[in-house]
């Protein structure tokens, strides 16, 4: 639960110096820098997004997160060897998994898992929850997944809220969760919810579990807020856990009746993208949804899910 | 066995009790293990259980059970570890003075490092004063009150004293001094101070727990436990020669021990030496009427005399009783008139047979406010355990008969759904045991909420706003919208959702009132009427 790990100057300039060498190294080999010359030539990477979806009975959750992630290259493409990564789940209420409150441990697991293998350092489950820590750890399974994988389980005390400058449309400085900002890697993992107030709770929505202060105020500019959030955290990727889904009395719901079963699993480096395609799941289309034309219109991401390299996995 | 071995195996049971006094204390908290193996396809929610006896030093007291007996009529769970003290009472005197009482224990450290007095003058504060009466008036206005139905015991009682002491001033003030530095030196753009921040903070959180903790009126609690200690420079062990009245009781029980104090007056050379060291002013010397009902069992006396003038013996044959306690007819009338006085003025404000205060909501599961006057021992147990910090000590919420009883303000924190361990802690059942079901799907009510329009965002016209619905945990919610037109301060229409109460489904738990963005006073708030344990202080029909 501590991060003490964090990367200091000496070990960053030890880094760098490291990378350099080895630049000026290669420079008589002759070959990865040219690679990377030509890289940098080319027009931005397309951007992918996965739809992964588990239609056998009894199909293993954590088998389709790892088989979403290797449609899009594998977890190796996302996260190099020694990184730190912090993963932002949505574990704010203390609600039962089955209650599609919270993100679904399996897929959680699943995910740290792949981190390990693909040679991180260390995993950070990193949550600023709504209802007691303690309570949310315990009962929204992440504890378990914890001692199961040997990730870090980060307490949100106060003491890791520092103010940054976010520099959004609306927000100008507001305390940020650190370890988010401290990793290598940060991968967004939110449920797909229902939501009083932005009528979806998606992806870049989770985003407000990773401030603390005042964050009940921001419902009364809620989309820009969002937006502004997701600009300053802008995640590796985004893997949208659609397995449960709330479709109504979000985002806390309460009840099974509140709960949809979907089986699907979205990842995606866009984040407009990700959460333009979960609105399909509500029988929504992305126009609906304030933060999505929002995100769109300050160049977070597109909705036109035609320009992305898509994917589909079916188990 | 010898003298000295006796003091050592007193002050070993002194280390090892007091220990287990704070070891219990700083368990009474949400068990720390988030790492619980919770299956995903469990239907109910689980009980919370705390894998500790927390209860145990009440359970282990006779007024804790003497009172909660005579003015509850109930028999507290444990209360045969308080019964086998009586006992062991009879025969031994108060040795649960000397050896077992963790205040005690404190104020004998603290009586014992740099004593204030010296000589001469030591002697003289350890000599009997009729000061020491005034133990017996207490008890004796204690149980009468009791008796009469109201139980203030708590108030006095050492093992409830310290406790709450403890509990709520002494640790919360501590981790916030230490909560503090930890903030300003994670805020420092030195690398060092940020990992000793750090590392500090989470070893102190494995005693004191993260954050900051407040208690309404803590800061007298805190006073008067200083004030008790400083006691100690007056006269060593003031608190339990002169005010203790679970002191007094086991006094009175001493009256036939059959632990005795033998002097032998050939040997005494009026050398004084075992009154300067007496802890409970019980005349030790020969030549005086040892009194055993003062007498803390300390053995002091019987390893400071160079004479052996002075032993201990276990004395089974001899029929006679010991002196009895110097009671005073005084201090035992003004003991049953203020016994008398104290639970008939405390109803004089109502609060039990006319109307309740909308601000006294007591944690889930408490008793009816008569039954919960006669048990509640205003030890904290059940606000040190809280994890939300929502549970604090009444200042006049609860009236004059009510000071320091629990209940709950919810801008400072909130009843979390699924926990139980207020009722789970509680030692005299004031706070009855419960499950999470009967929390979630009734009977249990803490209360009801209203909102205020005033000041309510969407409602003033002030913007869009959620939050109480969002964050209200029942299923379906109590909290619910209409969407209507309001006119902004612009003067222009706009289209927000309004938010309504369903008082049948609040069950009061106050998280809407915590998370409102209107600080201060809240646009939501929360108020005892609608309480399941009250028939009278209800809305509905």
């Amino acid at each position: 639960m501590d991060i003490n790990n964090r990367i200091s100057r000496r070990e960053s300039l030890q880094k760098l110096l490291t990378i350099s060498g080895t630049a000026a190294l290669s420079a008589f080999s002759g070959w990865p820098l040219i690679r990377l010359g030509s890289v940098r030539a080319e027009p931005a990477p397309r951007r992918f997004i996965v739809e992964a979806l588990g239609q056998t009975a009894g199909y293993s959750v954590k088998e389709l997160t790892r088989e979403t992630f290797n449609a899009a290259g594998g977890m190796t493409r996302f996260v190099s060897k020694g990184d730190v990564v912090a993963i932002k789940p949505n574990i704010s209420w203390a609600r039962r998994p089955d209650l599609a409150a919270t993100t679904n441990p399996l897929v959680l697991e699943g995910v740290i898992e792949l981190c390990y293998e693909a040679g991180a350092k260390k995993v950070r489950i990193v949550d600023n929850t709504i209802n007691d820590a303690r309570r949310c750890f315990a009962i929204t399974g992440a504890g378990m997944v914890a001692k199961n994988t040997n990730a870090d389980l980060v307490f949100p005390r106060s003491s890791l809220m520092k103010q940054m400058k976010i520099n959004g449309h609306r927000l100008d400085v507001w305390p940020v969760f650190v370890p988010l900002v401290e990793a290598d890697k940060l991968i967004n993992l939110p449920v797909a919810k229902h939501h009083g107030l932005t009528t979806l709770t998606l992806g870049i929505k989770n985003w407000i579990g990773g401030v603390g202060g005042r964050r009940h105020a921001l419902h009364q500019d809620i989309h820009q807020s969002i937006v502004d959030l997701a600009q300053f955290f802008k995640p590796t990727v985004t893997l949208i856990d659609a397995i449960r889904i709330m479709i109504k009395h979000g985002p806390s719901g309460g009840s099974p009746s509140d709960v949809a079963v979907k089986n699907t699993l979205i990842l995606s480096d866009d984040p407009v993208a990700a959460d333009a395609l979960a609105t399909g799941l509500f029988g929504y289309s992305p126009e609906d949804i304030g933060f999505i034309r929002l995100g769109k219109k300050w160049g977070l991401g597109t909705d036109d899910l035609q320009q992305l390299h898509r994917k589909k996995v079916v188990m | 066995m010898k003298a000295q071995h006796l003091v050592w195996i007193r002050r070993i049971s002194q280390g090892f009790f007091l220990l287990l006094f704070l070891f219990l204390l700083i368990e009474s908290r949400l068990p720390q293990d988030a790492f619980v193996d919770y299956s995903l396809v469990f239907s109910s929610e689980q009980d919370l259980k705390i894998n500790y006896p927390v209860r145990f030093f009440f359970q282990l007291d006779p007024l804790v059970w003497l009172s909660s007996l005579v003015s509850g009529h109930q028999l507290i769970k444990g209360f045969w570890w308080a019964l086998g003290l009586l006992i062991m009472t009879l025969f031994l005197g108060r040795i649960f003075c000397g050896f077992i009482c963790p205040l005690g224990t404190i104020h004998h450290v603290v009586g014992w490092f740099k004593p204030a007095l010296k000589g001469e003058h030591m002697v003289r504060a350890n000599e009997k004063t009729p000061s020491q009466r005034v133990k017996y008036f207490l008890l004796i206005t204690v149980l009468v009150g009791a008796v009469i139905g109201l139980n203030v015991a708590g108030l006095m009682d050492p093992i409830s004293l310290l406790f709450r002491s403890l509990a709520l001033a002494v640790f919360p003030a501590v981790a916030g001094g230490l909560q503090e530095l930890f903030e300003v030196m994670a805020k420092s753009d030195l690398k060092v101070l940020n990992l000793l921040s750090h590392g500090g903070e989470v070893v102190a959180a494995t005693l004191f727990g993260f954050g900051f903790k407040a208690y309404q009126t803590a800061w007298f609690i805190g006073l008067i436990f200083l004030a008790t200690l400083f006691l100690n420079r007056i006269r060593p062990r003031f608190w339990c020669r002169v005010l203790c009245p679970l002191g007094a009781l086991l006094g009175l029980c001493s009256r036939f021990s059959i632990l005795r104090l033998e002097k032998d007056q050939e040997r005494c050379t009026n050398c004084r030496l075992c009154t300067k060291t007496c802890q409970g002013a019980a005349s030790p010397m020969p030549g005086q009427d040892w009194e055993s009902a003062e007498c803390l069992v300390c053995f002091n006396c019987f390893s400071s005399c160079p004479e052996h003038a002075l032993s201990f013996h276990l004395s089974w044959s001899s029929p006679r009783l010991n002196k009895g306690p110097d009671m005073g007819r005084r201090a035992v009338l003004a003991g049953l008139l203020a016994g008398i006085s104290l639970p008939l003025l405390g109803r004089l404000d109502g609060r039990v047979h006319k109307v309740a205060d909308p601000r006294l909501i007591r944690p889930p599961g408490s008793l009816p406010e008569k039954d919960f006057l006669t048990l509640c021992q205003r030890c904290g147990q059940c606000m040190k355990v809280c994890p939300t910090n929502v549970i604090n000590p009444t200042l006049t919420e609860a009236g004059m008969a009510g000071f320091w009883t629990p209940h709950l303000i919810m801008t400072q924190g909130y009843c979390e759904y699924t926990c139980t361990l207020c009722g789970n802690v509680c030692p005299t059942g004031a706070i009855r045991e419960f499950s999470v079901k009967e929390k979630i799907e009734g009977p249990i009510k803490i209360g009801s909420v209203y909102i205020d329009r005033g000041r309510c965002l969407p409602w003033s016209g002030n913007g869009p706003c959620i939050v109480c619905e969002e964050h209200c945990p029942t299923s379906p919610k109590a909290i619910y919208f209409h969407k209507e037109m309001v006119i902004g301060p612009d003067g222009k229409r706009q289209l927000v959702q309004l938010p309504y109460v369903d008082l049948k489904t609040c069950v009061g738990c106050g998280i809407c009132e915590y998370k409102c963005p209107v600080k201060g006073l809240p646009a939501i708030r929360t108020i005892s009427a609608g309480e399941s344990r009250s028939l009278e202080n209800q809305i509905l029909l």
